[in-house]
């Protein structure tokens, strides 16, 4: 059936193309389509905080900032901002001339509802609200300026603007149409426009000519659900896909698409870190000393070379080399059994004594990358044990209340690329991700950078801050996996992006 | 054609079922049951920079060497302890609650035999896997907890299947004379009920044990089963599914070795429920 329905769009896509180069010959023709693991469900921006959202939403909505594949932050529907009251207020003067796809103008009426959207009931009905809960209220200057009146000031907030639910929407449309019916018809002011959806199957966009930054080079766009990794993988080959995009495509998929000539792989390094990180509370991990013999224990440079062939990078603290905040002079700690072994014996572990190691169970890669972990530490006399739990069971019980083994999986990465986020959430006392650990100088120092608007100043705290965590060896730093797209060779002018967060305006196909 | 050499040619054919599911599931026990003897150690050695060698090309890794350049070979044979274990372990322990169930509802009816008849009823109206999830979400998955849940779910073939047969056999004379003359019950029950009626059970311990080792092999590979570190054959079922493409011989040869004692296991279940049926016998 599903076969069916794919020659089927086929047909219409090929007719599509037909009609619109005979009847707009200027119009640069092509459709691309793009498989994603994920179908979010809803395209409301305020809905949702799956990156996979943001692979199709980004062509569909502009923020007032725009940040591209380079992580430049560079003007999106404001052209211009300035910091006023200290860092306290934020005035946008925006552009002019713009339209939603439905024709509607976008002015500050238009800020004004988004905001009031995403801060008020709408907006507590999903995840977006407390990103953003620093903003007190938008004030209307005239109808090309805004000020956004902020609570405090806030140093990231204007990369979050860039993104996720600081989309700006269309107001009459929403009132006219109907929270239910946004969710499944957006509306925005991008480059592609919303033709049809099909939930779980696909989502179809078009170009949108008028948009004010030129009309994109393709005329259609598809993205279809596929959330099986060899499903996926095989539409690829069999060219009905020309573009896989993360997460989806495991490490031991990497030589098929490798080994067939019409395909490649391109990769940029992500967001995402792995670490496994320590019950600092309890039994032998409470020791800084044992913990530091566990991180020099295990040969990661090995692991990445080997199981994760190359598409990772060994990382010191717990943030890759695009995070603000990572500081190129801390080295990760070498593989140094010897040294393991003896620091062990100092802090009196007799041979033999035994770790466990909570991970997602459904993680097929990181599964391998633990098991090699666990053999490793059997080298230096540590016995480990590996429990695998249900994604949702160890991120909602087991982690937040502190049941965890020794050692536990942690997987993080925030679309800010912002060292902030992971570090505040992985070490401030009482922080859901933090159950073990109170550490008061560090406290001190994660709330001071919070409201440093002055960003070289607020790195050098943020490097202090790992260098702390990792002279404390809170956690075993794995690896900062690669962002990994299955490309077909027909796509051209293609920039992998870090963070899912794909525009695909200059993308053509032959 | 005579009458008895069809016949003999049909004894012919048990024996071959016999004898084949005797090699294959025997054989597969005696390999798992000297692993430790022929693979000192092997099963769980890493070898990072041996991983993925093909098979039939190296010698120390005649099947090859699976993502973390550990042996096929000795993992396959390794692994066969924990599927074996969980299905002898979980079958016997479905027939020791099943058996006993089964005779004292059959035997006492009323009150007893509807409790847990329909008690069953309900079990069998769940669908296994919504069962499997269910428990090993409360409870946590692991080696016991799988083994509990297959006997969970499977006492009650044991316990309908030896239900139906004490309903016919306690109308039967020799159980009436013994009740006459005062035996009783559990002596009744074990004595000579079940002896009457253990064939069939014996049959269907036999094809439940290749069964279990099945539903163990498809739990562990959805990763509600067993320790990833442990080896299992469905756990490395589970562990080559993204290597299919390029490196095939990391899910084939565990593949296999379940085949091959599942059809050992059912030609000996087979056999001998050609030889223990009474119809089957009066006929020879």
């Amino acid at each position: 059936m599903i076969n069916k329905k794919g020659i089927h769009a086929a047909f219409i896509a090929l007719a599509l193309t037909g009609s619109l180069l005979t009847t707009a010959p200027a119009f640069a023709a092509g459709t691309l389509t793009v498989s994603s693991p994920q179908d979010p469900g809803s395209w409301d921006p305020v809905d949702t905080f799956l990156v996979n959202w943001a692979s199709v939403s980004t062509n569909i909505f502009d923020g007032l900032t725009y940040r591209g594949p380079d992580r430049k932050l560079v003007p999106g529907l404001a052209t211009a901002w300035e910091e006023l009251d200290g860092g306290k207020r934020l005035r946008f003067t925006l552009r002019e001339g713009v339209k939603f796809h439905n024709g509607e103008p976008f002015n500050a009426e238009a800020v004004k509802y988004t905001f009031d959207r995403l801060l008020g009931e709408e907006g507590s009905k999903g995840p977006q609200k407390s990103n953003y809960a620093v903003i007190e209220r938008v004030e209307i200057i005239d109808e090309k300026t805004v000020d956004l009146h902020l609570k405090a000031p806030d140093p990231v907030l204007l990369t979050k603007l860039a993104g996720y639910g600081a989309m700006i929407v269309p107001p009459k449309y929403i009132q006219e149409k109907g929270e239910d019916y946004f969710n499944t018809h957006p509306v925005g002011t991008g480059p592609f426009k919303f033709v049809s959806y099909e939930p779980k199957v696909a989502i179809k966009l078009e170009a949108f000519a008028d948009h004010w930054g030129g009309a994109p080079k393709l005329s259609n766009l598809d993205f279809r659900f596929i959330a099986e990794p060899a499903t996926a993988v095989a539409e690829l080959q069999a060219g009905r896909v020309d573009l896989v995009i993360p997460p989806t495509i495991p490490i031991g998929m990497i030589p098929t698409i490798q080994g067939d000539d019409k395909l490649e792989i391109v990769s940029t390094p992500g967001p995402t870190v792995y670490a496994l990180r320590f019950n600092t509370r309890d039994g032998i991990t409470k020791d800084p000393k044992v913990r530091k013999a566990l991180v020099l224990g295990v040969d990661r440079d090995t692991i990445i070379q080997s199981i994760l062939g190359g598409q990772a990078a060994p990382i010191a603290s717990f943030q890759g080399e695009l995070s603000f905040g990572f500081d190129p002079t801390m080295k990760p700690l070498p593989y140094d059994p010897e040294q393991a072994k003896a620091l062990l014996k100092e802090a009196g572990v007799a041979p033999g004594a035994s770790v466990q190691i909570d991970v997602r169970g459904n993680d097929a890669t990181f599964n391998e990358v633990v098991q090699a972990v666990a053999s490793y530490l059997q080298l230096v006399g540590i016995n480990a044990t590996i429990k695998p739990y249900e994604t949702n069971v160890l991120l909602n019980d087991i982690i937040p209340a502190g049941k965890t083994g020794a050692m536990f999986q942690q997987s993080w990465g925030g679309w800010t690329l912002d060292y902030d986020n992971t570090a505040y959430s992985m070490y401030h006392s009482g922080e859901k991700w933090n159950p073990y650990d109170t550490d008061a100088d560090l406290d001190k120092l994660l709330e001071s950078q919070r409201s440093i608007t002055d960003q070289p100043k607020r790195e050098e705290i943020l490097k202090q801050i790992a260098n702390y965590a990792a002279d404390r060896a809170l956690e075993m730093p794995l690896y900062n996996l690669n962002a990994i797209y299955g490309v077909s060779k027909r796509v051209k002018n293609f920039t992998p992006v870090p963070d899912s967060r794909l525009r695909l305006t200059d993308v053509t196909v032959e | 054609m005579t009458a008895k050499a069809a016949n003999t040619r049909f004894a012919r054919f048990r024996n071959l079922e016999f004898i084949l599911g005797v090699l294959l599931a025997g054989g597969m026990c005696l390999a798992v049951l000297l692993s430790g003897v022929l693979f000192p150690g092997g099963a769980d050695k890493i070898d990072l920079m041996a991983r993925l060698t093909a098979p039939f090309v190296n010698w120390a890794h005649p099947l090859g060497t699976d993502p973390l350049g550990r042996d096929v070979l000795a993992r396959v044979v390794a692994g066969g302890k924990i599927s074996l274990l969980v299905g002898f372990t979980s079958v016997a322990g479905a027939v020791v609650v099943g058996v006993v169930m089964g005779l004292v509802s059959g035997y006492y009816r009323g009150f007893w035999d509807m409790l847990v008849m329909r008690f069953a009823d309900v079990q069998l109206a769940l669908p296994f896997i919504l069962l499997a999830i269910t428990f090993i979400a409360i409870v946590g998955g692991g080696l016991t907890n799988t083994i509990v849940l297959l006997i969970i779910s499977q006492w009650v073939q044991y316990a309908r299947l030896v239900r139906g047969s004490v309903l016919s056999l306690r109308e039967r004379e020799f159980i009436q004379s013994a009740r006459a003359i005062g035996v009783r019950d559990v002596k009744i029950l074990f004595q000579h009920l079940l002896p009457n009626l253990i064939g069939p059970v014996i049959v269907l311990m036999t094809l439940n044990v290749a069964n279990n080792i099945l539903l163990e092999s498809s739990l562990t590979f959805l990763g509600l089963g067993v320790d990833p570190l442990i080896p299992s054959w469905g756990g490395m079922l589970a562990d080559g599914r993204t290597y299919l493409q390029n490196a095939w011989w990391v899910s084939v040869f565990p593949g296999l070795a379940i085949l091959l004692t599942v059809l050992g296991l059912n030609l000996l279940g087979d056999w001998l429920r050609d030889s223990l049926d009474p119809t089957g016998r009066t006929s020879r």
